[in-house]
């Protein structure tokens, strides 16, 4: 009955790939029971159940806080109620596709830090390496426990028109979103009951208990308790919400720059009972803050003379400290050629074709077709700073490109993927909004495991391709089906 | 445990108290006030908490629905409701990981409470005891979630030395303050309203009359609220308790600060269990309790240095 409400209003945007309908009355089947269940609600129960999201995200302090006019306010990651849907089919491929990248990227950054074999046999060029900010010469032949770099990887991935996945971006630095994947969980258990057993979704609330094993394993002293902290900028940190929970659910320390010092090249936390040795540091502090005495030396968020203790092994910071040579938007381009290089293995998950604007020609060519481009500072995030080709004015055109010839090597450029759509309740009715996906990949001594889930991010904005949430993106709850 | 968490868990501990007793003074006065025949001034109460200056309190001391605005949801007043859940809850909020899931969701109801635009409606037009009874309900619900789900660790131990520690400064205020007033108006000591209030703003009542069971008397409730260690917001209950939790972490601790800090609280503690209804008239009341807040003062002066001086 209500079927007639939802879903024959809901067309599907033209030359995109939805998550849900094949074509304009078509029901992909893993989404079947989803809209068999939801043909029972009515639009108003639906929005209740919208209204129950926010009110349980506030309640429980899931908030971000906006600070203008002298008074915080908060607000919350919009929320969207519908879930997306990854098959257990495509989920494998995406599994092994993730974890042959992570190897090879964690190759990469053992090969960069030490021979540099890959630039030496000239697969990359030296100085697309050397001119990247972020790869740190105070970490050469610095010896990381199991020579791993990556523990904790979030990869973004899209999907073209025709439904084939691509990764948008490696980000291997500390990669933010894994507590909106279990909150998501959580809160469509209370939205749906019943629903997720019926459909057979995959579980994913394992994630902190193996990420708090593999931070165990990595434990430079050889001790049955090792003390594991978690490092956050503070509660005025976007993502502080995040880093509570996690430190929450494995049990672990939240500290902040202020509660650590380094004394004889080990560091120590201050406690109410005298100093305790930190063992374990899991930071959300990017390396420019971790230490002022070896980066910016305005830094109070960092603790001084951490980074001589991590390099005489006295402690293990996570994600290793010099990870952004590796997800730096210039490198990217070369990963599959990292991939062929050291494993000898055919890349499985595609790379959205890339043009570097340090190269004249290609320049040249992104500069003809910029209608059909999205351009990016290579060591940009969220969503800031970016040209998209197919809406900007040639105003905006013409300045970025002045912009770009200032140091064309801090530039790629992309043709436009379309990105894949899902239904979202918006305004009491669904509608197509674009959406990417992050899986979280953690690394450790037994190798690579990858939480089936993730965070799945949504551009509100209708005909938006920007997910961020600093763009106005929200996050649906992402579930993935046993076969 | 960090320096910093234990600061904050003890200054959490002290706002939520701080604002308990501010609700359930500002509830009889209001009673009180409605009370009354002569017209009532909240300007001893208002002092108890801020000293603001004496335009504010001129203007609105008369005035039962201005000082529970300015009081609850007054932004200027550093004492208000609203600002000392907000401290609270920042503190809470970097501590997270410390408290239980249950009582964090608890401190944000509260505060999102106390921003409610319904409740601020009401405050300024409706009955303002059921916004104060929704306000108290939360903070007995916090005792309660604290109660049953928080560890029995240091953790703990450090939130009940802030919320005794408050208390007992909280009761001794009260005491002062309402003793000084009558002492300049001796005739309000001759009605049983005067006390019976004061009594019930400390919740003491129902003990009182059971403990007495005869017509109010300045000195009886001068020993209920000060020397009965069966009241719970007796002075001497707040200082064992201070005592007792403060044993609880000194094993953690055998160094001087740590025995300096014991030997304070001793000799609080023993001041208090040593003196009599006579021996503090004998002193003066007013002396007296000001060298018990000034002992006070000093442990939390010294729990600041010895144990959360961390920066």
């Amino acid at each position: 009955m209500n079927e007639l409400d939802f879903l024959k209003q809901y067309s599907p945007t033209p030359n995109t790939w939805d998550e849900m309908f094949s074509s304009s009355s078509d029901i992909r089947a893993p989404y079947q029971k989803v809209i068999d269940y939801l043909s029972t609600e009515s639009a108003e129960s639906l929005t209740k159940k919208e209204e129950l999201a926010k009110n349980l995200f506030m309640s429980q302090g899931i908030t971000f806080t906006v600070y203008n006019s002298g008074e915080g306010v908060e607000k919350i990651f919009p929320f969207d109620i519908i879930p997306r849907i990854i098959t257990a089919q495509d989920w494998n491929f995406i599994e092994i596709g993730i974890k042959q990248r992570l190897k090879a990227l964690n190759t990469f950054l053992k090969d960069i830090y030490s021979n540099m074999f890959i630039v030496k046999d000239g697969i990359v060029p030296a100085d697309i390496i050397y001119s990247c900010p972020h790869f740190l010469r105070e970490m050469y032949n610095v010896k990381v426990p199991h020579d791993i770099y990556v523990h904790i990887a979030g990869i973004d991935l899209i999907r073209d028109f025709d439904g084939t996945y691509y990764v948008l971006e490696d980000n291997l630095r500390t990669p933010s979103g894994v507590s909106y994947m279990l909150e998501n969980r959580e809160i469509t258990k209370r939205l749906f009951p019943d629903l997720l057993p019926q459909c057979k979704v995959r579980s994913v609330t394992q994630y902190p208990e193996i990420l708090y094993k593999n931070l165990m394993a990595i434990s430079p002293r050889q001790i049955s308790h090792p003390t594991i902290v978690l490092l956050s900028p503070g509660s005025y940190n976007s993502a502080y919400f995040e880093h509570t929970t996690l430190a929450r659910l494995m049990g672990v320390e939240l500290v902040e720059g202020r509660d650590l010092l380094v004394e004889n090249h080990k560091v120590y936390m201050k406690t109410t009972n005298g100093r305790q040795q930190v063992d374990v540091i899991y930071r959300r502090v990017d390396d420019e803050y971790l230490d002022p005495l070896v980066f910016n030396p305005d830094s109070i968020l960092g603790v001084a003379g951490i980074m001589s203790a991590y390099k005489k092994g006295n402690v293990a910071i996570v994600n290793a400290v010099g990870n952004g040579v590796a997800d730096d938007k210039a490198i990217y381009s070369y990963v599959p050629q990292m991939i062929k290089y050291y494993l000898n293995e055919e890349p499985l998950l595609k790379n959205v074709p890339t043009f570097q604007l340090g190269n004249k020609e290609e320049k040249e060519y992104v500069f003809s077709n910029i209608q059909n481009m999205v351009v990016k500072r290579t060591n940009g995030s969220g969503g800031y700073g970016m040209l998209m080709g197919h809406v900007a004015t040639d105003e905006e055109i013409h300045d970025y490109q002045a912009e770009i010839n200032k140091d064309p090597r801090q530039f790629i450029a992309q043709p436009t993927i379309s990105l894949s759509a899902a239904p979202c309740f918006i305004n009491k009715a669904l509608h197509p909004r674009r959406i990417d996906l992050r899986p979280f990949a953690l690394c450790g001594p037994d190798g690579i495991e990858i939480v089936p889930g993730g965070l799945t991010r949504v551009a509100l904005k209708e005909g938006s391709l920007v997910v961020n949430s600093s763009q106005g993106g929200g996050s649906k709850d992402t579930w993935v089906l046993a076969s | 445990m960090l320096s910093r968490v234990a600061s904050n868990l003890y200054w959490l501990s002290r706002y939520l108290e701080r604002s308990d007793g501010i609700l359930r003074i500002l509830k009889i006065n209001y009673a009180s006030s409605q009370d009354a025949l002569h017209e009532f001034s909240w300007r001893p109460l208002i002092q108890i908490y801020h000293s603001p200056n004496e335009e504010i309190i001129n203007k609105i001391e008369f005035n039962s629905r201005d000082v529970l605005q300015y009081m609850i949801t007054g932004r200027d007043n550093p004492n208000s409701i609203i600002n000392i859940i907000t401290l609270a809850r920042e503190n809470a909020r970097s501590v997270q990981d410390h408290l239980t899931k249950d009582l964090w969701q608890c401190l944000n109801e509260y505060y999102h409470l106390v921003k409610d635009k319904r409740l601020i409606a009401t405050l300024k037009k409706g009955d303002p005891v059921s916004v104060l009874d929704e306000l108290i309900k939360q903070v007995m619900l916090y005792y309660g979630i604290a109660e049953v789900t928080m560890e029995r660790g240091e953790g703990r131990s450090f939130m009940n030395i802030g919320k005794y520690l408050e208390r007992s400064i909280q009761s001794t205020d009260i005491l002062d303050v309402k003793f000084k007033t009558a002492n300049s108006d001796p005739d309000l000591l001759t009605g049983t309203s005067y006390l019976r209030y004061l009594l019930l703003s400390l919740g003491a009542y129902d003990l009182y009359l059971k403990t007495y069971r005869q017509g109010f008397d300045p000195e009886n409730v001068l020993e209920l609220v000060v020397l009965n260690n069966d009241f719970p917001r007796s002075v001497m209950y707040s200082v064992n308790n201070i005592h007792r939790y403060f044993e609880r972490l000194k094993h953690n601790k055998d160094i001087i600060e740590s025995k300096e800090l014991s030997f304070m609280i001793g000799r609080l503690q023993s001041t208090i269990k040593y003196s009599t209804v006579a021996s503090i008239t004998n002193r003066g009341l007013h002396p007296y309790l000001s060298q018990v807040k000034k002992d006070l003062f000093g442990i939390g002066n010294a729990l600041d240095l010895n144990y959360f001086a961390y920066a």
